[in-house]
């Protein structure tokens, strides 16, 4: 039996009927057609679903949608504001900071978090903020070179 | 994965809702462990029942004079980034923030880690050092538990089928008090301990007397536990190197590890030792940099 459920999704209301179990991954992609959240293991192991749920990233794999009827969700299409990539992005972009692209949206989600409180991070902060966002390119220097230059041009 | 999904907007209601269902329904409090469970189909739930709506289930309160209570929503990541925790239980803000990852600590819970049992859970050997004691609500009455007489097996606890764990209280410990948490993976996050090991120690009047030693590990038996023998060898003693190497040999000899894809049970009990011995120094030179008038 389907629940109605009012989700929060970067800004705007979205009215719908779902079936209680299902995750806020498959909702966000199947349901609001947000696709740019990844499924990669669907158990919480790689960070590819990575969304903000009240600002705080955690794997939209292991959130049952129904629960989050109260919280304020941020996907990676949530980013951009106004047509203009977020300084984060812009960063990905021109360090090339993506190979495969499948960890880049999760990956971006958890820093833009780390961003948001702290907008010098150390490299052990950054490194710790993505310890849970697997990129299997293993692609990481450039992220990281990504990262450091959102940090001198601020 | 498919289940009725309960959603009680205060305690009393859930209290009543798992009365009702009793194990057919199953307590989500993070999701971090049960969904997996779920998903794997390693547990089976009828329904399950979220305690997102309880909002007087998330708080971290001092007790002055008496302690620290936490509600069971409580994330690993409001521990580890708790002031009040940070000072008083080092080794908990230590285990909470080495907990998976940031996903994992901002939506799993203290209290559900303690109610998933398993050997390897990380908050439970802090809080054993503490002599934790957990509040179980059911819609009849609530009990205490010292967390020492909770943990009955892997993934079995005293929770009875219309119980809910409520609150975790940490009795304050007067004196100079030193502890540490040290986890064994073979990287820093997103990782099952192969070991964790927690040591507390408070010292009497001179910084080399020991009136209290407290030993705790994780992963090396069917529940986590308490090395109440190797305890015994520093309690009340003048600290010697020696007395260290022994206890972290008793406690390994306390252990009963097992083989697994994670690590031998020879290299455990290796591990057992290398880490008390580590976590004996670091619990003991924190307990010395308190003030010796001091009763923080």
């Amino acid at each position: 039996m389907k629940i109605p459920v009012t989700l929060r999704v970067n800004g705007e209301s979205y009215d719908l009927m779902i079936a209680p179990y299902r995750t806020l991954l498959d909702v966000l992609r199947e349901e609001i057609h947000l696709t740019g959240s990844k499924k990669g293991c669907d158990v919480g192991d790689c960070g590819a679903c990575t969304v903000l749920l009240d600002g705080k990233p955690v794997n939209a794999c292991l959130v049952v949608a129904a629960t989050a009827d109260r919280s304020e969700i941020t996907t990676i299409e949530g980013l951009a504001q106004d047509g203009n990539l977020h300084p984060l992005q812009q960063a990905f972009v021109k360090e090339g900071a993506v190979q495969c692209g499948f960890c880049t949206s999760g990956i971006l989600m958890s820093l833009k978090a780390l961003f948001d409180r702290n907008s010098s991070p150390s490299v052990d902060e950054i490194k710790s903020a993505i310890a849970g966002n697997l990129c299997r390119c293993t692609g990481y220097t450039k992220i990281f070179k990504a990262v450091e230059s959102v940090i001198q041009s601020s | 994965m498919r289940f009725e999904l309960l959603q009680p907007g205060n305690f009393s209601e859930a209290l009543e809702m798992k009365k009702a269902y009793g194990e057919r329904a199953r307590i989500l409090a993070g999701g971090t462990d049960l969904l997996v469970l779920l998903k794997d189909r390693k547990l089976k739930a009828e329904a399950v029942m979220s305690l997102r709506r309880i909002r007087d289930l998330n708080f971290i309160r001092v007790e002055d004079g008496k302690g620290v209570r936490l509600g069971a929503l409580v994330t690993h990541g409001d521990a580890a980034a708790s002031p009040v925790i940070q000072e008083r239980f080092p080794e908990l803000a230590e285990a909470c923030s080495q907990v998976g990852a940031v996903q994992m600590q901002n939506m799993g819970t203290v209290g559900g880690n303690l109610c998933n049992a398993s050997p390897a859970a990380d908050a439970a050997p802090p809080l054993l050092l503490m002599d934790a004691l957990l509040t179980l609500a059911s819609a009849t009455g609530e009990r205490t538990v010292p967390i020492q007489d909770f943990f009955l097996g892997p993934r079995q606890t005293v929770l009875r089928a219309d119980e809910i764990l409520k609150e975790i209280f940490i009795p304050e410990v007067p004196g100079r008090r030193g502890a540490t948490y040290l986890k064994l993976g073979r990287r820093q996050a997103m990782e099952i301990a192969i070991v964790g090991v927690g040591v507390a120690i408070r010292l009497n009047g001179s910084d080399q007397q020991i009136a209290d030693c407290r030993i705790a590990m994780g992963s090396v038996a069917p529940i986590p536990l308490r090395a109440r023998r190797g305890e015994q060898v520093l309690r009340s003693q003048t600290i010697k190197d020696e007395l260290i190497e022994e206890a972290a040999e008793v406690a390994a000899e306390e252990a009963s590890p097992i083989s697994d894809v994670r690590a031998s049970r020879g290299y455990r009990l290796d591990m057992i030792r290398v880490l008390c011995r580590r976590a004996a120094r670091e619990a003991l030179a924190r307990a010395q940099l308190k003030k010796r008038e001091g009763s923080k």
